[in-house]
């Protein structure tokens, strides 16, 4: 098959360009077009790094709940233009997400990308992968991404804001994103790899900052995206799915039921895309990868459209050159001890 | 090795002596009560240090010059209409000496739609430092961390010329830009009192005096600006590196754990 037909070499060539443009691209842009750009790309691009061109929207939309919703609040001087940057920030990230819809997670964020490639590590030194998660653990972990939204980007910053938490709360997501320490590693900065001892609720954020860092490092190799299932970026997209122009359909027919290759090769272990008789498929956890589509073997059974224009249909020429082109790149699996020792 | 020091300490304590006597920089006003907390559209104040008879004015991102006026030493900057860097200028002509001292003030309020970078390569005066770049989001100059800036004068780089580094914490320093007009400043480790956590310490001020002649004619300009403790302080690097390494077992023990379940 050659490359350019395949999706997810296309998809991991936008990616890398992604990447580069978020974590260096001050350096071809000017150092100050991150202010200008800052939320036009609202994926985890943190402003801590030297030389972004960009800055997740997490970062403002903390700020402006920490800094400016809740002091207001709790000095009673509340009014509705308090609310303007809180919209205009959601405004800006709504008509972007309506463009792109969840492919921001899929094709452009710096996090997702560190991690496949991890996992494309992971495959080319034969380490045996969990290729989908217990469905079992799966639905425990879905919730973590909305109590990571709900926590660590609403409440917590709110009450830190009204004066009910310490200011080590005004922005607890970024002190424990794994991505501003991974932007900043790759722009050459070691400040953001620490232990803050000026207090125990920075020392905590901290310590858990650094522990889900290497917890990533190693679970990439071996396990689909960890990170992007805890993701509040993902459940915040989750809230605007419906708005947006990239859709993920399905035309469902008897033989979905027995076959369920599309659930094997989610990277998020959706298994409701194999059994769901809906059109709409684009389930809360999805990021658009088009992986789905790929390994669909029926003919226009699933399809990534972009609103009414097709991007990518199912089909089984594709579909036997899309395995090939797997299969020769993942090469032969090495057997477990287990196996071996049968 | 040790005299041509000497001379170079004593002709920066003099040259310094002499330019904290005559030239004015920009300094924040002292804060009535505390912190002074954190409405960011609130007026800002500023004190321009012997600046007797200087023409001053505030450049807007755009850029535009709006006049200012100083009352019992003091400056008010009101709100622009715009956010980004506006640039505090004071300009004084006497005789054959002509000067102007710089600072780069942060204002809150909606887009200008501008990048900093045109405001620091906007021509304020004949002389200038240049920062390059100045702070941006989640940036700040701290110490023992350098900042570069560059030299001008009538808009061409001024090269292997002496700058004098002085802080409010009493640092004096004789620095020298390269051949390209580049000044790499450490910025130095003077804090006495160091509390952990950015909140409780105060940013000191640093103000770079720049002098340069042509025939008769004498320029001076400074920059001032502040910078802070740095983090290092309470943030360790190994420690943090320790436990990422941490993560990272913990990571390993769970892999293997969930594949020997898997083949169990």
């Amino acid at each position: 098959m050659p490359v350019w037909k395949n999706l997810s070499v296309i998809r991991k060539v936008v990616q890398l360009l992604a990447f580069l443009f978020l974590v260096y691209g001050s350096v071809f842009v000017g150092f100050y077009s991150a202010d200008k750009l800052s939320g036009a790309f609202p994926v985890l691009s943190c402003a801590y790094d030297a030389k972004t061109a960009d800055y997740c929207v997490l970062i403002p939309l903390q700020h402006q709940i920490g800094h400016g919703l809740g002091p207001a609040i709790a000095a009673g001087k509340f009014t509705l233009s308090l609310l303007l940057p809180i919209l205009t920030t959601l405004g800006t990230f709504v008509i972007l997400f309506v463009l792109l819809n969840k492919a921001f997670c899929g094709w452009l964020c710096p996090l997702g990308f560190f991690q496949e490639v991890l996992g494309m590590i992971g495959q080319k030194l034969r380490m045996k992968r969990t290729e989908s998660l217990d469905p079992k653990l799966v639905d425990r972990i879905r919730p973590a991404k909305w109590l990571m939204l709900g926590l660590l980007v609403i409440l917590f910053p709110l009450a830190s804001g009204l004066g009910f938490a310490g200011q080590e709360l005004g922005d607890p997501f970024c002190k424990i994103c794994p991505s501003r320490i991974l932007t900043s590693l790759a722009a050459g900065q070691l400040n953001q790899l620490y232990i803050d001892t000026s207090s125990s609720g920075y020392m905590i954020l901290s310590i858990i900052a650094d522990t889900l860092f290497g917890l990533i490092l190693v679970l990439s190799l071996t396990m689909r995206q960890p990170f992007c299932r805890i993701c509040p970026m993902l459940a915040l997209h989750a809230l605007f799915r419906k708005v947006g122009l990239v859709k993920l359909v399905k035309n469902y027919t008897p033989r979905c039921d027995k076959c369920g290759l599309c659930a094997k090769a989610c990277p998020m272990d959706i298994r409701e895309i194999h059994t769901s008789k809906e059109k709409d498929i684009l389930m809360p956890d999805c990021t658009l990868c088009g992986r789905c589509v790929e390994f669909c073997p029926d003919k226009g059974v699933m399809a990534l459209k972009y609103a009414v224009i097709p991007i990518k249909i199912s089909d089984p020429h594709y579909f036997k050159e899309r395995n090939k082109a797997q299969k020769k790149w993942e090469g032969k699996q090495k057997p477990s001890r287990r196996v071996k020792k049968d | 090795m040790k005299v041509s020091r000497w001379v170079g300490i004593t002709l920066a304590v003099s040259l310094f002596s002499f330019t904290a006597q005559a030239a004015m920089y920009w300094s924040p006003a002292p804060a009535k009560h505390g912190h002074g907390g954190h409405d960011r559209h609130a007026p800002k104040v500023f004190v321009l240090s012997e600046g007797a008879g200087a023409e001053l004015a505030l450049i807007t991102p755009k850029p535009n010059q709006i006049p200012l006026q100083a009352e019992q030493g003091r400056v008010t900057i009101k709100p622009t209409g715009m956010d980004n860097y506006h640039a505090l200028v004071a300009t004084r002509d006497q005789g054959k000496g002509h000067e102007s001292a710089i600072r780069y003030v942060y204002m809150n309020n909606k887009p200008s739609g501008e990048s900093p970078s045109d405001i620091m390569a906007y021509e304020k005066s004949v002389l200038e430092i240049e920062p390059a770049p100045y702070a941006r989001e989640h940036w700040r100059y701290y110490s023992n961390t350098e900042a570069v800036f560059v030299l001008r004068f009538k808009g061409k780089p001024l090269a292997n010329t002496t700058v004098l580094l002085n802080t409010a914490n009493g640092t004096i320093e004789q620095l020298q830009s390269d051949g390209e007009g580049v000044l790499t400043v450490l910025l130095p480790e003077d804090f006495s009192a160091i509390k952990a956590g950015r909140m409780g310490n105060r940013p000191s001020e640093f103000v770079l005096t720049l002098s340069h002649s042509e025939g008769e004619q004498v320029f001076t300009t400074t920059l001032s600006s502040d910078y802070h403790i740095n983090p290092e302080h309470w943030q360790s690097t190994p420690l943090g590196l320790l436990t990422v390494l941490g993560g990272m077992a913990l990571g390993g023990f769970i892999t293997v754990r969930r594949r020997r379940r898997k083949e169990k």
